[in-house]
């Protein structure tokens, strides 16, 4: 990094603090191509970036409701984190290149455009899924798997919970390395309605969250093992259509949890389920490695306590028997 | 990401020059407003972090925009309600616009407009775009800390030490240090000043090695004496005398608080021999009246010492460190360890700190610091010294 003379160039030394709308006219460095994302609370843009040779950016808009004194504190304390975090630009982690907005908050609605200004990667998880010809080599899926795995644990050692991994938000560069997208904004998604009728996917969801029960870091393995099993297997591991039927599909596959892992403040009973046994996943997931297996049951463990964290994970023999290549 | 760093050069040329405003009066106009800022925070309880982040917003804004299209005060008023909702210590907007109100008179407050709030919540979002929402700020404060933890020595000396330079830690807000020097290597500066101010000399530390010079070298690569003189004079140079440069704007602002009526006028001059050579013999009637604090904790841990709340001198610029505020969890240390800090080489080669003595003048009251270790002879500036 170097200081660049041009940045201390004032961009509209004519403005007025009443004149607020000419200083973000100037200030235009963004060029909308097409959109490559709507997801639930925002649309993301490919976008060139002008002020940089046209080079392609992403771009997330994120409408925030402004409240009596001015850009909620929580969307300021986020966006602060996720500044902060891009100091240590970690390898799995996207990069934020800038963020910005639009000026003037929309008329009367009293809303605020934010625009996050990210590095366009190829694709997502998702559509490389859809999109390999055939099953991924077994070193792929390993060092895919710790790619996920070392970005979690970022966040969760900076103390943030991703709540929503899923492959739509993996990305996959050309490279074929993964980088963890879309978090950090959750309290400001909470004070914002939805943008757009995306249902919000359940497969991913752990116990816990389902059950209304409280959560933690722990919701990212779960999350993250259901990811590891669909590497395998280029499809869902436990695809369902509501809360309840998600819940017997998870039963199904680990088992119904014991009477003592039930968590005591939950409206939901025990008892509504039948005493599913526990699937062996061998032969859920074919052809996976021994170690891949006994990971990811480790990490579809239904009392979180229970379940490895992602630190225990990166240390389990699937990625240290032998060296990631 | 955007980089906050500027050399000498660039800090000059800044959009209020371009504008017209010379650098004596944009640099008055940072330090009142930085001034502002930290005594607008400290009647509304704000903690030093949040003053300092603030503070930090308000020199960075000015690296973009001209004094003359952003009047100062309310610029500052904006640093430090935003400031206030990163460090999660939020103040009411209309809160912080009452206390300003209080501080100002009524020619300065009338630049706030017909409707002060509205225009602030106009300025928090020119302020996010003009710092590229880079909100997260880190201030030599947890350094000083750290690096006190590390040295050996005796303690009382070693607390008396830290809390000097903590004060020179609050002073620098009002020079432009933030924007040419990282945190690390200013707290390393002004604990050295601490250090030769108040004769505690570090001849060991924890984690020394053969290789270390001196105890900064264990943090900080690179650090020459010529970049530590020279962040110490940016410091020292707050306590000279100022003269106004006459038909300025306006005059700074003197929101701090009036003297109490014992005490004399401060003299106009200082009451030392201008030669250099001479040692003053100056009275100073007891440091600790300066620094009136109890000293830090020895065991460093938490954050910064928990001060008696500061009686209010007549201290222009060295304002009082406010009660810590302190978060019961320290966030576990980071993963991955920002890269590893190397100092960069000062622009232009500083004066020279020698040896005898040192007279720290405050504007609104004397008080001298005879000093044996040093003198400070630095050509064409000595004004500011004697
Ligand atoms: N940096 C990026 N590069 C390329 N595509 C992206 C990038 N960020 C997001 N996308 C695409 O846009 C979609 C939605 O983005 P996301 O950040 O997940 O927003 P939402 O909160 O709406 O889910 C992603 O699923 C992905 O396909
Ligand atoms: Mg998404």
């Amino acid at each position: 990094m170097s200081t660049d003379s041009s940045t201390i160039q004032s961009p509209a030394s004519a403005a007025s603090i009443s004149n607020v709308n000419a200083l973000f006219q100037n200030a235009k460095k963004y060029e909308e191509l097409n959109v490559i994302g709507t997801g639930a609370y925002g649309t993301v843009y490919k976008a060139r970036d002008l002020h940089n040779d046209g080079h392609i950016v992403a771009m997330k808009k994120v409408k925030v409701a402004l409240t009596e004194d001015g850009i909620p504190l929580s969307t300021v304390r986020e966006i602060a984190l996720l500044r902060q975090l891009e100091a240590y630009r970690h390898p799995n982690i996207v990069r934020l290149l800038d963020v910005c907005h639009g000026g003037q908050p929309m008329d009367r609605d009293q809303q605020l455009v934010l625009f996050l200004v990210f590095e366009h990667v190829e694709q997502d998880l998702d559509s490389f899924l859809k999109r390999a010809p055939g099953p991924l080599s077994e070193n792929r899926i390993r060092c895919m798997s710790h790619d996920i795995l070392s970005g979690i644990d970022f966040l969760h050692s900076h103390r943030i919970v991703h709540r929503d991994l899923k492959p739509h938000n993996l990305l996959v560069t050309s490279a074929g390395r993964v980088k963890l997208a879309d978090f950090g904004l959750a309290k400001t998604y909470d004070t914002e309605m939805k943008l757009t009728s995306v249902v919000v996917t359940l497969w991913y969801r752990p116990p816990e969250v389902l059950l209304g029960a409280s959560y933690n870091t722990a919701v990212d393995v779960w999350s993250c093992g259901c990811v590891l099993a669909e590497l395998h297997t280029r499809a869902p591991l436990l695809p369902a259509s509501s809360d309840s039927e998600q819940l017997h599909a998870i039963f199904r596959l680990i088992g119904r949890p014991p009477r003592y892992e039930w968590p005591d403040s939950v409206s939901i009973m025990r008892d509504s389920f039948p005493d599913y046994p526990p699937k062996d996943l061998a032969y859920v997931i074919p052809n996976a490695h021994p170690h891949a297996l006994d990971l990811i049951k480790r990490m579809l463990v239904f009392d979180p306590a229970k379940r490895l964290t992602a630190l225990d994970c990166l240390e389990h023999p699937y990625f240290t028997d032998e060296p990631i290549s | 990401m955007p980089y906050w760093y500027y050399d000498k050069k660039d800090l000059q040329n800044t959009p209020s020059f371009r504008d017209g405003i010379n650098n004596d009066t944009e640099n008055r106009y940072r330090k009142e407003g930085a001034r502002f800022i930290i005594d607008t925070g400290s009647k509304m309880d704000l903690g030093y972090n949040t003053v300092a982040t603030g503070v930090v917003y308000f020199h960075r804004f000015y690296m973009f925009h001209s004094f003359r299209t952003f009047p100062r005060y309310i610029t500052a008023c904006c640093c430090l309600f935003l400031a206030g909702k990163v460090e999660e210590t939020p103040k009411k907007c209309k809160d912080i616009i009452k206390v300003a109100k209080s501080l100002l008179n009524e020619e300065k407050f009338n630049t706030f407009g017909e409707d002060p709030k509205e225009e602030v919540m106009t300025l928090e979002r020119i302020l996010l775009q003009t710092i590229k929402f880079d909100l997260q700020v880190e201030h030599p404060y947890s350094y000083l800390l750290k690096y006190a933890k590390c040295l050996k020595g005796d303690k009382t000396k070693l607390q008396k030490m830290v809390q000097m330079a903590w004060t020179f830690v609050n002073d620098s807000l009002c020079t432009t240090l933030c924007l040419q020097w990282e945190p690390e290597v200013i707290a390393v500066a002004l604990m050295f000043l601490a250090g030769k101010l108040s004769k505690f000399e570090v001849v060991d530390w924890n984690g020394r090695a053969p290789k270390h010079n001196a105890w900064w070298d264990m943090f900080v690569e690179d650090i020459t004496m010529e970049l530590l003189e020279d962040i110490c004079h940016q410091v020292l140079d707050l306590y000279s005398i100022q003269t106004q440069p006459s038909g300025g704007e306006s005059p700074p602002l003197p929101p701090a608080p009036k003297p109490p009526k014992n005490e004399k006028k401060p003299p106009v001059t200082p009451p030392i021999s201008a030669s250099p050579a001479a040692p003053a013999k100056t009275p100073v009637k007891n440091g600790a009246e300066f620094y009136p604090y109890a000293p830090p904790p020895v065991a460093y841990t938490a954050p910064p010492p928990r001060l008696p709340p500061p009686p209010r001198l007549p201290m222009g610029l060295v304002y009082d460190a406010p009660p810590a505020r302190f978060v019961a969890s320290v966030p576990p240390p980071p993963l991955v360890p920002p890269p590893f800090l190397r100092a960069r080489s000062p622009a232009s080669s500083p004066p020279i700190l020698s040896a005898a003595v040192i007279a720290i003048h405050c504007s609104d009251c004397v008080k001298v610091f005879s000093l044996c270790e040093l003198r400070v002879t630095k050509p064409g500036r000595s004004q500011s010294f004697y």
